[in-house]
């Protein structure tokens, strides 16, 4: 559903080489992208979202190019690590701000933002502000905002990182049956070889700006043939 | 991206056009070609020995004592008057030059407090006007290089038991030694280009400055060659002294403002260190005292009743307020470029642009004073077109505190919520109403109090072209002044202040709001 091809992108002033990326998703899929800091994952990301404009190649969603659209007509959604939220106001605001940013909002759509804030966990918690939860509650409003956007594509660029362990297995499990209902393509960038294994049938490496490997998530991590990902994950 | 480039280009023609007005120098009346040859004058010559060695003399004597003060509160720790002295010696960031030199004459004056040898007027008070304004400037840049010293390390000297002076060698001075020539050659500049200090108490041609020759050759002499010829000069020694300041660009990044941040400090009370403290506080305090004293005790009558006086507090008001609003409109879109070009990667161009909205250091205000009058005096009644020149030189001295106030918060801001902002089509009035007022309002409300403060008590250019009709309260101050009117220049003095303060307060609350999020 979401196919990158020859995606390539060179940052100003950086001597270095291209990234060049290939990678798809399929619908229902959430794909991991793992690798060293630098790789490249966020600027795949970046480029996937419209922040960044590549060079050249191609990113397709249900076939239709979308390189060209601007960021927030993409049929793209993001998730950051922390600023998800803007501190000064409340959550149903918060959320609100993803399906209309000048805040006019029929009758109907504060039913949908209720509703979303429900199926989260965060029942009657609209008018807090973001300071009065804990990090979890934040990602999981960020994860609100995400779904009332309605599109196909989520982004998880590092998103869970701050959290701990038990709880980053609960979102992750969250993400991964909202994909499946909704249908969504989701790609999920992760330092925890573990979040990979819950989210992902596949896992993708990248390494210097490539996508140097797409396995089956439990080979990837239990068995890499690749030395790189052998590096990477410390098991020589 | 395109409305920083526009206010770049506005400030270009501000800068240039008086430039060009300056180059026009052998067209002007009474020019002869002997002119040029300015360093056989011995009187340009005295003129820019005495700027320099005023200037050199006065940023030693502000910015060694401010590292002695600076050291006494980090070691002091808290202490229940700490807050507010540090608060005091924010005050004189936002008192006007006049008002701060009568505070100074009432206390250390022939009649004054503590009266100190036969005259204040000539060196002596220049030095101690610029002492007591950038002391407390010299102490809030200097302090937070105490603070930037890792907790870790003062442990570890504890640890290896060392004394004072290990303490100073291996932990303060190798953190100072960074700031401390940018805050040095910031303090030259300010002295170099100080006009209404040295105009009220500078005595005759043996204590004249070029900032102040300049405008007796315009005002009294009515000699607009040697002007000119002491502008190019003027700017020539800034440009020289900026581009030093490039070079130790490396200024404490602090936030300036009234109040006072939380510091964390380290505990070596000494009773010189005690000493040192209450010592800055009382030459700070004093010539506030003072002049709260004698203004209250004047004739506060006879001032209140004079309708010239409240002519002149309505032109500062509106000077004070019109600067403040054209100043922040124009940092504000210079910031928001720049930090569209830091987010983007391009740190050289941002940081230039940040640069060029602090031009005035370089070319000061009696200089671009100079060039349009030379330029324009000609087709129009110069007179006549005070209030935009004053407003467009005293918003453009107020554009590096609105860069360094709203700046910080600005650039966090667009480093945080800009691909958030992007992904959510918020731009423009939305992105505006919901995102950056809320978010930037308090850090707005300080700036534009900066510099409505300023504007208001600023007697620069004012000075050059004021007539009694278009006269502000800061020229008022300076008439009386010049008449010998001590009691009623007080007193006015005193309103000004209160006037500057209240407008501080009213345009900090009101933008800033009053918000604790």
């Amino acid at each position: 559903m979401l196919e990158i091809e020859q995606l390539c992108y060179r940052f100003a002033g950086d001597h270095s080489e291209n990234m060049k990326f290939d990678l798809s998703v399929g619908a229902g899929e959430v794909l991991s992208l793992i690798g060293p800091s630098g790789s490249g994952k966020s600027t795949l990301l970046s480029l996937i979202a419209g922040f960044l404009k590549p060079e050249r190649g191609h990113i397709r969603v249900h076939g239709q190019a979308i390189e060209h659209i601007p960021a927030s007509q993409r049929p793209v959604t993001i998730v950051f690590q922390q600023h998800n939220l803007f501190p000064h106001l409340d959550l149903f605001t918060n959320v609100a701000l993803g399906i209309n940013p000048s805040l006019k909002l029929s009758q109907q759509q504060d039913q949908v933002i209720i509703d979303a804030l429900d199926s989260l966990g965060l029942t009657g918690l609209e008018n807090r502000k973001p300071g009065e939860l804990s990090g979890g509650q934040r990602q999981r409003v960020a994860l609100a905002r995400a779904l009332v956007r309605d599109r196909s594509i989520l982004l998880l660029d590092e998103a869970f990182a701050a959290l701990g362990p038990a709880l980053r297995a609960e979102l992750i499990t969250l993400v991964k049956a909202l994909v499946e209902r909704k249908q969504m393509a989701a790609l999920l960038v992760s330092h925890q070889p573990r979040d990979a294994l819950i989210a992902s049938d596949r896992t993708a490496f990248i390494h210097d700006g490539r996508v140097i490997a797409v396995q089956p998530t439990r080979q990837l991590l239990e068995n890499p043939d690749l030395v790189e990902v052998r590096t990477y994950l410390g098991s020589m | 991206m395109r409305s920083a480039y526009l206010v770049l280009a506005i400030l270009g023609i501000v800068v240039l056009l008086p430039m060009a007005g300056l180059l026009n120098l052998s067209q002007l009346p009474g020019f002869e070609p002997q002119d040029l040859q300015f360093w056989h004058s011995a009187y340009i010559r005295r003129v820019v020995v005495f700027s320099f060695w005023q200037a050199l003399l006065s940023s030693l004597l502000s910015v060694i004592p401010a590292v002695l003060v600076a050291r006494a509160f980090a070691h002091t720790g808290d202490f229940p008057f700490r807050s507010l002295l540090l608060r005091l010696f924010g005050i004189p960031l936002v008192v006007p030059s006049v008002v701060a030199v009568l505070g100074i004459v009432s206390v250390y004056g022939s009649g004054g407090w503590i009266p100190l040898g036969r005259s204040l007027y000539g060196i002596n008070g220049i030095l101690l006007a610029h002492v007591f304004f950038n002391l407390p400037l010299a102490v809030r840049l200097l302090l937070p290089v105490w603070q930037g010293i890792p907790r870790h390390h003062w442990q570890l000297g504890e640890q290896l038991g060392f004394s004072k002076w290990h303490r100073w060698r291996y932990l303060e001075w190798p953190a100072l030694r960074e700031g401390l020539p940018g805050v040095l050659l910031l303090v030259f500049m300010l002295c170099l280009t100080s006009f209404a200090v040295v105009l009220t108490l500078g005595g005759g041609p043996k204590s004249t400055t070029l900032e102040v020759a300049i405008y007796q050759s315009l005002r009294y002499d009515f000699d607009p060659a040697q002007a000119v010829i002491l502008a190019l000069l003027q700017l020539s020694l800034c440009v020289l002294v900026a581009v030093a300041m490039f070079r130790f660009q490396k200024l404490p990044e602090v936030e300036i403002s009234i109040s006072s941040q939380a510091i964390e400090s380290q505990n070596y009370r000494s009773l010189l260190n005690w000493a040192v403290i209450v010592f800055a506080g009382i030459f700070v305090g004093l010539p506030l005292a003072s002049l709260l004293i004698d203004g209250l005790l004047g004739p506060l009558g006879r001032v209140v009743s004079n309708i010239n006086i409240w002519r002149a507090a309505g032109n500062t008001l509106m000077l004070g307020l019109a600067a403040a609003l054209l100043s922040n409109i124009a940092g504000w879109f210079l910031l928001r470029g720049s930090s569209e070009l830091a987010n983007q990667g391009h740190l050289k161009q941002a940081k230039l642009i940040e640069l060029c909205g602090s031009v005035i250091y370089v070319v000061p205000p009696l200089v671009i004073g100079t060039g349009i009058f030379v330029l324009f005096s000609d087709y129009v009644d110069i007179f006549e077109w005070v209030y935009p020149v004053v407003i467009l030189v005293n918003a453009m001295m107020g554009l590096p505190f609105v860069i360094r106030t709203l700046g910080p918060s600005m650039r966090q801001n667009r480093m945080r919520y800009e691909y958030l902002c992007h992904s959510l089509a918020l731009d423009g009035w939305n992105r505006f109403r919901i995102i950056d007022w809320p978010l930037l309002r308090r850090p707005l409300g300080l700036s534009a109090a900066l510099v409505a403060a300023l504007a208001m008590g600023d007697l620069g250019v004012i000075a050059l072209f004021g007539t009694p009709k278009t006269a502000t309260m800061p020229l008022v101050i300076y008439q009386q002044l010049g008449a010998y009117l001590i009691p009623q220049a007080t007193v006015t003095a005193l309103l000004l202040l209160g006037l500057c303060l209240m407008v501080f307060w009213a345009l900090e609350r009101c933008i800033g709001g009053n918000q604790n999020a």
